[in-house]
């Protein structure tokens, strides 16, 4: 019965537009009194996080935190309410409508023009930015800054690297895919355009100029360069010892021993622990040989970030809880708490491989995954890319024309 | 001769069927197939969302046991309460509302009868989640999209426009002779009580399909329950729980247990057709005579 909604939709259209009318002012008239409101009396402030960072009580990461920055603040008396919402999903669900949504909320940092566009999402400045400038590496502060300005106080590294299988690989192996792939089998998820995109950055490919910033510059994975990165990726595929990781394939190859290295993420260290046991090791992604050079292969890096909602209307408040959220203290306890590995510097993570190789990625073995609206048409070229060099449908001959043609893909805009 | 030809037509006959039912054999084998995947995956014992064999390498119940008691991440028991409260409630509701149109439409003559049916023969040709922004945000102006006025809207988005489904069950109950109205009328009835007294008790087959389409409905819909929930964790139904353990972060732990959650949703859709079922063939007979 649910589809004949829209009757009570034509039959209120104009009521609904009244209605959009009113929220939209409410909203104003709350923004309008930011600033002055936040003396002794009450605020009530929304916080959205994962599930995981509030399960059990009140002994969870995201409680204990909020509590401890209620009682460094008494001047504000604060009641909080909390929301689940993955980083991943904050861009959609916040964007869905801005004004109802949190106060304070964790995103993944590739979501920021889109929140920035929806007006979901605060600039920072003065204290928090200083604060953001001395803890983090510039890599990191990159990856919140969209034209200029900063929106998020980061508080983890987002990107992947390798997990291999110590009994198969030597610490030496490891440094070459090549090498690798003479003595074990490596799966490697080719269809995902997050990760295929690795591939093409290794051999001089670009997205958005050097530094990934510039919309101008385009997508540039044209050229002998590009051409070069298909015909390497063509033969990997026809590697008796590569296999394509989809659904999580290659995460049960290494636990019956069919698969040997996997490229993935720190959200997947304990289903990789279970599978090695101690003969687990990680690495950052490594080098591959394109036309006898090495190349290193360049994850997407990114982070997660801790945003401020310019509709709330506590504006002061809320941007000091992120940035308490985002300090070096609560980024420890996340880390004990909950081992999401801290991208502040002043965390000692020294002895955790898992840390050890996100950082080696981020700082140096990586290019920062664009914050360029346009961005957006990078995603299905690569995927269908991947996808037909696993299916066999790009071959050494035609390699330089479906390259071409993915490069025109992903400079073409889509339909607005 | 005539025997001869008797067998010859036999054999052919026998030819037909065994090909027939070959087909229907490999028809129900492959319609079965998924049915029979999900009930094996949520016994499997070991964990991920990729295996290489069909069968699992060893069965356990552990997974509908945390399914239940793992409640802290993803709280299955609640967001099931709170699926079934809402389809209880909006099939209670739209059930009345669907008996209720499909009457006047039936039995009552009115200037706007013929309009409105075209009418609601055109709304419901679209789909019902292109109103869904718009409906979210009359919600929000109501305020209630937050805490536990999330029910009461989704109950409302469920059961309120269910009045416009009415075309089978007024088909049915044009099939009840008028002639039994009339003499009730006679006698003294006023038509809501030819509509509970003698209408209603006519028309259990149809009731039966109204009550079991407007339960369902709710209890498997995702799309408004994940735009009117959002972040409010508490109100999660089924559905986006389910979803949920197919996220990044759960998937290799959860995949087992959403395919038992899969299996525990199912069971009372399959009690409901179980106890229902004779009637259901006989409401859509019934509506096709009309």
């Amino acid at each position: 019965m649910k589809k004949k909604v829209l009757a009570l939709m034509l039959a209120s259209a104009m009521v609904a537009t009244a209605f959009a009318g009113c929220g939209s002012k409410e909203s104003n008239s709350g923004s309008a009194s930011t600033e002055t409101s936040d003396s002794a009396e009450g605020i009530t402030l929304t916080v959205w996080s994962p599930q995981e960072d509030q399960d059990g009580d009140a002994d969870s990461w995201l409680q204990k935190e909020c509590e401890a920055f209620n009682e460094a603040h008494p001047e504000w008396d604060i009641t909080f309410e909390y929301g689940v919402c993955s980083e991943g999903d904050a861009g959609d669900t916040v964007s869905a409508d801005p004004t109802a949504a949190a106060d304070v909320y964790m995103f993944a940092n590739d979501q920021i023009p889109n929140l920035v566009a929806n007006g979901a999402l605060s600039e920072l400045g003065g204290d928090t930015v200083e604060q953001i400038k001395a803890n983090n590496t510039e890599n990191t502060i990159a990856s919140v800054t969209y034209e200029d300005a900063v929106y998020g106080v980061p508080f983890t590294g987002n990107t992947w690297f390798m997990y291999y299988d110590k009994s198969v690989f030597s610490e030496d192996d490891v440094k070459n895919l090549d090498t690798m792939l003479e003595k074990g089998k490596v799966a490697f998820p080719l269809s995902n355009s997050w990760y295929i995109a690795s591939f093409y950055a290794a051999n001089g490919c670009t997205l958005f100029g050097e530094d990934g910033q510039d919309a101008d510059a385009g997508i540039d994975f044209s050229g002998d360069k590009a051409t070069a990165v298909t015909k390497y990726l063509v033969d990997l595929v026809a590697n008796p010892n590569f296999t394509n990781d989809a659904d999580g394939s290659g995460l049960a190859g290494l636990a019956d021993g069919s698969v040997n290295a996997i490229f993935s993420g720190s959200w997947d260290y304990d289903a990789v622990k279970d599978a090695l046991g101690d003969n687990i090791g990680v690495v950052a992604a490594p080098t591959i040989t394109i036309d006898g050079t090495e190349c290193q292969m360049k994850a997407f890096a990114g982070s997660k970030a801790i945003g401020v909602n310019p509709n709330c209307e506590n504006q002061q408040v809320a941007v000091a809880l992120a940035a308490f959220l985002g300090s070096t203290d609560a980024q420890s306890d996340h880390y004990t708490m909950r081992n999401i590995i801290p991208c502040d510097t002043n965390c000692d993570v020294s002895g955790d491989a898992v840390a050890e190789a996100q950082t080696d990625v981020i700082s140096n073995k990586s290019v920062l995954q664009p914050l360029v609206s346009a961005m957006g048409q990078y995603w299905t070229p690569a995927e269908s890319m991947g996808q037909e060099l696993v299916a066999g449908t790009v071959t050494a001959d035609n390699a330089a024309d479906k390259t071409e043609a993915m490069n025109t893909a992903m400079n073409t805009a889509a339909v607005e | 001769m005539e025997k001869e030809k008797h067998v010859k037509l036999h054999g052919r006959r026998l030819f037909v069927n065994v090909l027939v039912h070959i087909f229907l054999a490999i028809l129900a084998f492959v319609w079965v197939i998924p049915i029979v995947w999900i009930v094996l995956t949520s016994l499997r014992g070991e964990k991920g969302s990729y295996v290489s064999t069909f069968f699992p390498k060893f069965y356990t119940l552990d997974n509908y046991i945390q399914l239940f008691t793992n409640t802290n991440l993803l709280n299955f028991p609640r967001m099931f309460t709170n699926t079934l409260i809402i389809a209880i409630c909006t099939c209670l509701i739209s059930t009345f509302f669907v008996l209720s149109v499909s009457y006047c439409m039936s039995r009552l003559r009115f200037k706007f009868r013929k309009p409105y049916m075209n009418l609601a023969m055109i709304l419901t040709l679209f789909p019902g989640f292109m109103s869904m922004i718009a409906v979210y945000y009359i919600l929000k102006a109501f305020n209630l999209t937050e805490g536990n006025m999330i029910r009461i809207s989704l109950i409302l988005v469920y059961s309120a426009c269910s009045g416009l489904g009415f075309y089978i069950a007024k088909g049915f109950f044009d099939t009840i002779p008028k002639s039994i109205d009339e003499a009730a009328l006679i006698d003294g009835a006023t038509r809501w009580q030819i509509f509970t007294k003698i209408t209603i008790p006519l028309s259990k087959p149809i009731i039966i399909y109204t009550v079991l389409t407007s339960f369902i409905g709710p209890w498997v819909d995702f799309i408004f329950a994940k735009v009117i929930c959002r972040a409010n964790a508490d109100q999660y139904t089924v559905a986006i729980g389910l979803w949920n353990m197919l996220q990044k972060e759960y998937i290799h732990n959860w995949y087992t247990c959403f395919a038992a959650g899969a299996v525990v949703v199912s069971i009372p859709i399959a009690i409901l057709f179980v106890f229902m079922q004779k009637y259901y063939v006989e409401g859509m007979a019934g509506a096709v005579k009309g």
